[in-house]
């Protein structure tokens, strides 16, 4: 088999959350233009069904359901749905969060109602998915879970507490799935995505230049697909409990701002 | 995206170090996405020599063109002869990988200073010969994908691995280094990180790898063929925004407490 073979994905069902627009839309399509079959899930029904719809002009099934992955009955239901449709579920991306009610607020001002809605959202909510659908995976003999973090799972915000304390434990957790479940022929991976604004004009605006970006822009949603694709597929069979980060290069420096470049030649005597 | 968009067809890479088994692995799988590929070895041995002219038939034998030079990685002219020659025999010089390497691993006392350079010079200083030289063609058509090829031991240490996790370590923060010097002209440059893999040079003891195989949460080593496959998708257009990164085929290993 060519390299370029194992990126197919026939005959798999892939459930990707949050699937009903950005990101999540962007890596469902291109899960399906590898040849899987998509459930996409979110709670707003138009946005998925339009997602499901463009899945199927692909020339592949898709099943929308709608979800609140704040809620484990309500994802469990969505597997038993997929379950129903597809028979097995072989791929699962936990896609859907985001920005949660009062996301910037200084730590004394966030209410309970906020933290758990922030933690539920980017962390809770992948966990549930993965506690109800890891069983079958383990019985079918193996899948892909593909967990999306964020630059800030990994470092820190001004004002930033919620978001970036479940993103953080969403890395973690998902090293605990590799260790876990390594054994049963299921690999756990992250995709660290960069800043995306998808076609949101005064993002696009804000991040003009790619100020604050090495490669000196933004990525675009398509470009997320292709990774999402690997992480599916058999070319990363022996990646475990690891990240892949699509971010433009930020977090290989950090430690002082964007662009900071001294020059500072050995002194003639130390030479 | 199609799958089309993962495939190197008329890109045209040197990996050096396709001595090694993960070296060769790398140089078959560009072959194998559509790339030309040229190799270079480790060391100027006839050992190495033999092993990339074997690697060199393999590519050719999948129809696309190679082409070997027996190489001492460390040797700054030797490296620079060799990104010459591959950029004028196939054209442009899009794809770099260093997978050269020199397993070493012995107690700190008992490490000559003599032995500490080679290792340094072959592991690191190599890597640095062959970033600068293939930066010339890079630059100039203002694109690029160097891949630099660590194991673990660049990011966790081990008894006896002083100067082979110094060099692996180096090569890992030269790479987020030159991922910030060079990002905004067009080239990215990466690592793939190896975990403990079949045919590794640190692994020749089977008893060894017996106590990693119980260790590991995959329960197995990797093939060379599973790390040189990653080469494929970094190298690809479809890895623009990756910079700076390492991706980890490692079973697991890192997660470990
Ligand atoms: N865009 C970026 O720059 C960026 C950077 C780093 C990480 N990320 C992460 O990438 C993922 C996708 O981000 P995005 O930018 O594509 O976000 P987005 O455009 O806001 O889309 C988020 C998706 O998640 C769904 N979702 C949110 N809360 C949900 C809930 N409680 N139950 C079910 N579905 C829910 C949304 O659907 P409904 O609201 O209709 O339910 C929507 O489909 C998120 O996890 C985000 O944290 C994004």
């Amino acid at each position: 088999m060519s390299v370029l073979d194992k990126l197919r994905l026939g005959g798999k069902t892939a459930l990707v959350t949050g699937a009903g627009r950005g990101l999540g839309r962007a890596m469902a399509l291109d899960l399906a233009e590898a040849g899987a079959d998509i459930i996409v899930a979110s709670r707003t029904q138009n946005q998925i069904d339009e997602t499901a719809a463009l899945v199927r002009t692909q020339g592949r099934r898709s099943l929308a359901v709608r979800v609140d992955i704040t809620d484990s009955h309500s994802i469990n239901a969505m597997i038993e749905a997929g379950r129903a449709a597809f028979g097995q579920i072989d791929i699962l991306v936990n896609n859907a969060g985001g920005a949660t009610k009062g996301m910037f607020r200084p730590l004394d001002t966030i209410p309970d109602t906020h933290w758990h809605m922030g933690v539920d959202t980017n962390l809770s909510g992948a966990v549930y998915c993965c506690r109800a659908l890891l069983p079958s995976m383990v019985e079918q003999g193996g899948g892909k879970i593909i967990n999306i973090t964020s630059g800030f799972g990994v470092r820190a915000a001004k004002n930033n507490y919620m978001y970036t304390a479940a993103k953080a434990g969403l890395i973690n957790f998902t090293r605990a799935l590799a260790m876990n479940y390594a054994e049963h022929n299921i690999q756990a991976n992250l995709i660290l995505p960069g800043i995306f604004p998808h076609d949101d004009p005064e993002l696009i605006e804000f991040w003009r230049g790619g100020k604050f970006i090495p490669v000196g822009r933004v990525g675009q949603d398509a470009e997320l697909g292709p990774a999402c694709v690997f992480l599916a597929s058999n070319l990363s069979n022996y990646m475990n409990g690891q990240m892949l980060a699509l971010e433009g290069g930020g977090l290989a420096g950090g430690q002082a701002p964007c662009g900071f470049a001294p020059v500072v030649p050995l002194e003639e005597d130390s030479v | 995206m199609s799958l089309a968009a993962f495939s190197l067809a008329d890109k045209n890479a040197l990996v050096l170090g396709a001595s090694s088994a993960i070296g060769r692995a790398a140089a078959c799988a560009l072959a194998e996405a559509g790339a030309d590929v040229a190799v270079g070895s480790t060391l100027a041995t006839p050992r190495e020599q033999e092993a990339v002219l074997t690697c060199r038939d393999a590519i050719q034998s999948q129809g696309r063109k190679s082409l070997a030079r027996t190489i001492d990685a460390a040797n700054e002219a030797d490296v620079q002869a060799l990104v010459e020659q591959t950029h004028s025999e196939l054209g442009t010089l899009d794809i770099l990988v260093n997978a050269h390497d020199l397993p070493f691993a012995k107690p700190l006392r008992d490490i000559s200073s003599k032995e500490w350079c080679r290792v340094l010079e072959v592991n690191l200083t190599g890597v640095y010969f062959a970033c600068r030289a293939a930066a010339d063609p890079m630059l100039a058509q203002h694109s690029g994908r160097i891949i630099n090829i660590v194991s673990l031991l660049g990011e966790r240490g081990m008894i006896n691995g002083s100067a082979y996790c110094a060099a692996q370590g180096g090569v890992l923060n030269l790479t987020r280094a030159l991922a910030l010097e060079w990002a905004r002209s067009g080239i990215t440059v990466n690592a793939v990180g190896a975990g403990w893999t079949e045919g590794m040079g640190l692994l020749k003891d089977t008893a060894v790898q017996e106590q990693l195989r119980r260790y590991l949460p995959q329960k197995r080593l990797a093939q060379p063929s599973e790390v040189g496959e990653a080469a494929v998708y970094l190298a690809s257009d479809v890895a623009g925004f990756i910079t700076g990164q390492t991706v980890w085929l490692e079973g697991g290993a890192l997660s470990h407490l």
